[in-house]
């Protein structure tokens, strides 16, 4: 590769000086552009995705205790680019206003900015409709409205709804509350020989009794990515409704909800460079329709008596309360910005991080990776939960934090029985993002190996 | 004699700002952002003790002044010295885990639940006893190297002292450590939690000591808690030490109140009406097994220590005993109570102690 330089051409996005008055469209020009540019310059291999990125992201240029910082805790939350940033800004700076209910002019640019994040949102998963998208809090809150609403109206004793044992928490506990007041059961698929859930037992597992599926549709331990099409296509066989949780694949691939043909699927904004305090619910409009509220207040009512109420049309029966508005709008622009780069190109990216990930990883001595390892047909997520034998994985966390710089977790990443399964009480995790690079790879090893080292001379 | 004494305490950095004392033996309160190498406006010259006095905490730290090192326990001081001298921060880790290697291993009967320290990543349990002087001594274990490390630390620099001075300490004397563990009252502290555990403990050994009973220990205890040496019974109380739970009686039944809920105060009752105890101590440690099978579906109101003593014991065997408490509460047992965990003595054995 001979010394080219390239050179990119500013674009709106990259600069941070964004109004939002100019209209969106402007925006979103800007952004087609700019990924033609990007694919070109990464086509070309000149620079990676990620060292493309990185400038956006102010947080990831700093020290910590004395070296610079690699973040590799991205399956924990992600970090957010400038344009979120700014977006946030301007809209408590320009047009802070409550929506939906105000004559005003800043309420109603306020109005006309959370309904068009709805739409980004739903363009996003590709939702026939923007009314199939309810905002709420994050997705564990998402899994809550179903639970609640749905689930209590529609279970009855002796209903099956099916989980995989690597379920997070927040696709379990709430079904167990459910489960509890409607006498309904909860069965668990456990895991293959390949670390995966077991995708044929699961099928075994469907039957006439079942009313609800809840899968991951990426493990956010594990990394194994499930088949999601094949078993709603087996659940709707029998009558059965597919709950996805889609928190760890939405922000790293493309995920189509009309392809899924998925009842429900929630995501949460923090993990993909949206700002926290924000997911939302993916619902089938004559789904939603049906279910009654979640929680009661003002903007679900319709109109409001002494003794009863009637509520509004989904998707604001479900959205009680002001809104988190700036908060939308930043996901809104979360979502600009990711779409400007492309989701298939991050994914593409990221599977190849994801293998060189892996394959660093084994090099380790006495390391255990979870989960499948990658083939021609199994593609991993992006990240690695691992133990190295003998060494606690929170010293390991500790150590490449304090002498490092490396944020990794440690922990049971709210899948205890996932880790029971497993045999362990906890493990380590790193996870990426399209704006890590090879050389945060590399610098975790590095810094992996010589941890290993210094808790070994020890012994 | 005068000395001053450069330190950082800020290990990973190479800068030294300049410690001061101002008042002994208390720190500077915050004058966090005047660091300057060259100012010497702020150096003062005084009689220090020759040992290594503490150094000046971060700037980014607590603008209240630290405990004084005095009112630590000796051993602590020490400990907390020993960190002070070394200052590469791995060597400090070294140091740690040094400690935590040559902890005495806990035997695993001790492993309980009770004994747990919340809010670990890691697992750490902390075993705690009187002597006859009630100076509290610990042991402890855990599976991570450094936590170990940390509690060998606190074992080490808290075992073999009176009660007050234990429960004295406050945490913020890992700032002088320089290992940079967070003081934050997070879930995830484990540093804070054990401290707080091991102080806990020691507060109701206390407790238990001073009150007299329960000193022939070898109770026919039905869950993990199996000793002999005086261990104190789980108390009811999660964070604070005094909130008013049943901490058992004098002479005279008196009752443990606070916390009991309506199945609790039918079996105090009952076991009142039925036994005419001397003493009677009804605990509910439900919240103990909150996560297991035997609770879903109840109330919550599922698990009870029950420490009776009373004439109806004479003359019947330990299972009698038992028997005859069962019996009493089997429409409890009936209807969701789960577990009961009994100790049932008679006046006698308790004076003869």
């Amino acid at each position: 590769m001979e010394g080219l330089v390239v050179k990119l051409p500013s674009f709106p996005f990259l600069s941070p000086n964004i109004s939002s008055s100019s209209s969106s469209s402007t925006f979103r020009l800007g952004f087609r552009r700019f990924s033609a540019s990007i694919s070109a310059a990464v086509n070309e291999g000149f620079v990676s995705l990620g060292q493309l990125t990185r400038p956006d992201f102010p947080i990831l240029h700093q020290e910590v205790n004395g070296s610079k910082l690699v973040y590799l805790d991205n399956a924990a939350t992600s970090q957010k680019p400038t344009a979120v940033l700014k977006s946030l800004q301007n809209y408590y700076e320009a047009y802070n206003s409550n929506v939906h209910r105000g004559i005003h002019y800043l309420s109603a640019k306020a109005t006309d900015e959370y309904e068009l994040a709805r739409k980004k949102v739903a363009a996003f998963i590709n939702a026939s409709d923007s009314a199939e998208i309810v905002f709420t809090r994050n997705a564990t809150e998402a899994i809550n409205l179903v639970a609640y609403s749905w689930g209590l109206s529609n279970l009855k004793p002796r209903d099956e709804i099916i989980l995989t044992i690597a379920e997070h928490h927040s696709a379990i506990v709430p079904w167990q509350i459910v489960a509890q007041k409607t006498g309904a059961i909860l069965k668990f698929v456990s895991l293959d020989e390949n670390e995966v859930p077991d995708v044929e037992k699961l099928r075994e597992m469907i039957s006439t009794s079942t009313k609800l599926v809840v899968v991951h549709h990426v493990s956010n331990v594990l990394g194994s990515v499930l088949p999601i099409e094949d078993i709603v296509i087996w659940a709707h066989a029998v009558g059965a409704k597919v709950l996805v949780d889609a928190c760890q694949s939405v922000p790293h691939m493309v995920v189509d909800v009309q392809g899924l043909d998925a009842d429900f699927l929630v995501a949460s904004s923090h993990k993909m460079c949206g700002p926290t305090g924000i997911g939302f619910l993916f619902g089938k409009s004559n789904l939603l329709l049906t279910m009654p509220p979640f929680l009661g207040g003002g903007e679900m009512i319709s109109d409001v008596f002494l003794d009863h109420s009637t509520y509004a049309e989904p998707p604001s029966r479900f959205e009680a309360g002001t809104p988190a508005i700036g908060e939308a709008i930043g996901l809104g622009a979360a979502i600009d910005y990711l779409s400007g780069i492309g989701m298939q190109k991050i994914h593409d990216y990221e599977m190849e991080l994801a293998n060189y990930l892996y394959e660093k990883l084994c090099s380790v001595p006495n390391i255990r990776i979870y989960g499948p390892k990658p083939s021609d047909d199994i593609h991993r997520a992006a990240l690695c939960s691992f133990n190295i034998e003998n060494i606690h994985p929170t010293d390991i966390a500790t150590f490449l934090d304090q002498q490092h710089g490396v944020a990794i977790r440690s922990g049971h990443h709210c899948a205890q029985p996932l880790h029971r399964r497993l045999g362990v009480n906890a493990s380590a995790r790193a996870s990426l993002h399209f704006y890590n690079t090879e050389e945060d790879v590399d610098n975790f090893i590095q810094s992996l190996n010589d941890t290993v080292s210094f808790f070994n001379s020890f012994k | 004699m005068a000395s001053y004494f450069i330190s950082s305490a800020r290990f990973c950095t190479s800068k030294y700002p300049i410690a001061v004392h101002l008042s002994k033996p208390l720190l500077l309160p915050s004058k966090p952002s005047k660091f300057p190498f060259s100012s010497n406006r702020f150096i003062s010259f005084q009689n220090i003790p020759t040992k290594s006095p503490p150094p000046l905490l971060s700037s980014s730290s607590t603008s209240t002044p630290l405990q004084p090192m005095e009112e630590l326990p000796p051993k602590l001081q020490d400990i907390i010295k020993l960190f002070q001298s070394v200052e590469e921060p791995k060597a400090k880790y070294e140091q740690l885990m040094f400690y935590g290697k040559n902890l005495k291993p806990l035997d695993a009967q001790f492993k309980t639940k009770d004994n747990k320290v919340e809010g670990c990543v890691s697992q750490v349990w902390v075993r705690a006893y009187l002597d006859e002087d009630k100076n509290v001594f610990y042991q402890a274990d855990s599976d991570s190297v450094l936590t170990k490390g940390l509690a060998a630390l606190l074992v080490n620099g808290l075992s073999g002292r009176p009660v007050p001075e234990v429960l004295k300490i406050s945490p913020d004397f890992a700032v002088r450590l320089g290992l940079q563990q967070s003081l934050t009252p997070s879930r995830n502290n484990g540093f804070l939690n054990m401290l707080k555990l091991m102080q806990r403990k020691a507060l109701e050994l206390l407790i238990e000591a001073k009150k007299g009973s329960g000193s022939s220990g070898n109770g026919q205890i039905v869950n993990d808690n199996s000793e002999k040496p005086v261990e104190s019974s789980s108390l009811d109380s999660k964070a604070d030490e005094n909130s008013g739970v049943g901490s058992s009686s004098l002479k005279g039944s008196e009752e443990s109140s606070g916390g009991l809920g309506s199945r609790g105060m039918r079996i105090k009752e009952k076991l009142e009406r039925e036994l005419s105890p001397i003493e009677l101590k009804v605990e509910d440690v439900s919240y103990q097994h909150a996560g297991h099978a035997g609770v879903r579906g109840s109330d919550g109101e599922t698990h009870f220590n029950l420490k009776i003593v009373s004439k109806e014991f004479e003359g019947k065997s330990l299972v009698k005993r038992h028997r005859l408490v069962y019996g009493l509460l089997d429409q409890e047992l009936q209807s969701g109570l789960h577990a009961l965990s009994i100790v049932a003595k008679t006046p006698s054995e308790v004076e003869a102690k």
